[in-house]
């Protein structure tokens, strides 16, 4: 996952943007890290590692020094899902929950993204609807979810619309932040060449604020892939979720860790496709900012 | 008139719509009842004691899940950053789970632990650690390495060092780990109530949900929204108490 961007930023632009915009921004640490920087170290020790702690589950495993029944072994675990991939029960399983993750997610990207530049542009309005964004930002999204079966049952909409309320939050106040730290004097350039208020914004607050603006859809991401699977935990008839979920009552352990291994390899690629796209946009974000200055 | 006020003001105008609407029942008041009617159920709720019994369960297991996850995310943290060899094994590790959603250990701690606070405990754990070791080992990463030099040249020893001088000096990014570990942890905790436990605001809503006791639903969503709102305020203005002292060094230079 090469993580040093994305586990180092998954925290910090979130927390800034949870310390509330009003106040002066605090000057230590996390907002003023330095771009590249390793976190974890690269190297053959890190993959080594991991075999040596799997080959360590797969003997205790078959001499039977753990419960066989809690912790199969890892060949076993590797059969199933050999099998449960090519029989089409996880093709047909993984791709109603991408779908239904990705479309929520869409949404929510579509629209915080605009109404967050909004809010963040004109102060008023964002300093005005500061205490209720306060109140329901630490809300736990799942807790929701018994409120959204109620309205919209437990079929497609109820997942779409839990994915997007889960998201909604770390992009609205990401981009807000983002808006909010875009220098001024650009936007007075800006102004004093007579660009429109939408042009303003378009070509020259939203490219600005774009940084933030992906911290907040990274943050959104693994949010999205979280409450999409509780959603199919608590109710669906397919979905990853739920797989993994009915393994577990039905007791085969074994297709249970299978599932979770297809849900971990999710989150990986998800992720790693995000940081790809992520460095495309952050290239042509420092192309556009460097030339000119910033101001 | 203060914008904080304006902004109170919202959050009453909006909850004076929504009361109109549900007695103009332009929403089915079976499903979103009107907010007096939510109060209500939330006085009886509090009245009879079973509200303080579902956050207090609550509570205790986000206690003792996010104190076990600042233990553990900290010192391995603390240790990843200061040992080489140690990051170096631990990364790959590190890299496969993180990126995995922590709700899907639910299932696996449900058939080691069961469906009580152990299997909730952990649960909480489990994903509130990762915030918090990813933030500590960057913030023992950044320490300016004069500061280092420094405690070097005074001989302090090498645990004196890690505790008296880096710990400190990584101590803003801990606290941002913090912060966003216990948010973590209340997800946890409230999920793992409501897919699987017996007790806790999770539960209740759930139960709520189950047997038509919608006001009770919705005051029990509610009291989780208080419950998060209170953490966090209360994490950050420990947070501005805590480290008055890194932003005057800070803004000193």
């Amino acid at each position: 996952m090469g993580s040093t961007r994305q586990t180092v930023e998954l925290g910090p632009p979130e927390g800034a943007a949870s310390l509330g915009a009003s106040e002066p921004r605090p000057t230590p640490g996390p907002a003023t890290r330095p771009a590249a920087h390793r976190l974890l170290p690269t190297g053959l020790a890190g993959p080594l590692f991991v075999v040596l702690l799997l080959a360590v589950w797969e003997t205790l495993s078959q001499l039977k020094l753990v419960n066989v029944l809690l912790f199969p072994p890892v060949s076993t675990i590797l059969a199933r899902f050999l099998t449960l991939w090519t029989d089409n029960t996880f093709p047909s399983n993984l791709l109603p929950t991408l779908t239904r993750m990705l479309l929520g997610y869409a949404l929510a990207a579509g629209l915080a993204i605009p109404l967050g530049t909004l809010m963040g542009f004109w102060h008023g309005v964002y300093d005005r609807l500061e205490p209720l964004l306060e109140f329901l930002r630490p809300l736990p999204p799942v807790a929701v979810l018994p409120a959204l079966v109620l309205f919209l049952g437990i079929g497609d909409e109820m997942k779409v619309a839990i994915v997007l309320f889960g998201c909604f939050w770390p992009i609205l106040l990401n981009t807000v932040d983002g808006v909010r730290g875009v220098h001024p004097t650009i936007v007075e350039v800006a102004l004093m060449y007579q660009f429109t208020t939408a042009r303003i914004l378009r070509s020259v607050v939203l490219p600005a604020a774009l940084p933030q603006i992906m911290a907040g859809l990274r943050t959104g991401l693994a949010i999205a892939l979280i409450v999409a699977i509780v959603s199919e935990m608590i109710g669906a008839t397919q979905g990853l979720g739920f797989f993994i979920v009915l393994a577990q009552r039905g007791f085969r352990i074994a297709d249970m860790y299978a599932g979770i291994v297809l849900l971990a390899i999710v989150g990986y690629l998800l992720n790693r496709g995000f940081l790809l796209i992520e460095a495309h946009l952050m290239a042509w974000h420092r192309a556009q900012m460097s030339p000119g200055g910033e101001g | 008139m203060s914008t904080r006020i304006q902004g109170l003001l919202v959050i009453v105008a909006i909850l004076a719509a929504w009361e109109a609407a549900a007695w103009a029942s332009l929403v089915n008041p079976a499903f979103l009842p009107p907010p007096s009617s939510i109060l209500l159920a939330w006085k009886e709720i509090v009245a009879s004691g079973e509200l303080i019994q579902h956050v207090t369960t609550t509570m205790r297991v986000w206690v003792q899940g996010f104190a076990l996850a600042t233990l553990l995310g900290v010192s391995l943290g603390l240790l990843m950053g200061l040992f080489r060899p140690l990051a170096a094994a631990l990364a790959t590790t590190v890299e496969l789970l993180r990126p995995m959603p922590s709700v899907a250990i639910i299932p696996i701690a449900i058939v080691t632990f069961g469906l009580e606070d152990p299997m909730k405990r952990f649960v909480t754990m489990y994903a509130a650690t990762w915030p918090i070791l990813i933030n500590t080992l960057y913030g023992v990463r950044s320490v300016d390495p004069v500061l280092i030099d420094s405690a070097r040249t005074f001989r302090f020893s090498e645990p004196r060092r890690a505790l008296k001088v880096i710990l400190p000096a990584a101590s803003p990014y801990i606290a941002t780990g913090l912060r966003l570990g216990a948010g973590i942890a209340l997800i946890l905790v409230v999920t793992a109530e409501l897919v699987a436990s017996r007790d806790g605001l999770g539960y209740f809503v759930a139960q709520s949900q189950l047997s038509y006791r919608i006001p009770d639903m919705y005051a029990g969503i509610f009291s989780i929204a208080v419950v998060g709102y209170l953490l966090n305020l209360a994490f950050v203005s420990a947070e501005n108490r805590a480290l008055g002292w890194h932003r005057r060094l800070a803004s000193r230079q």
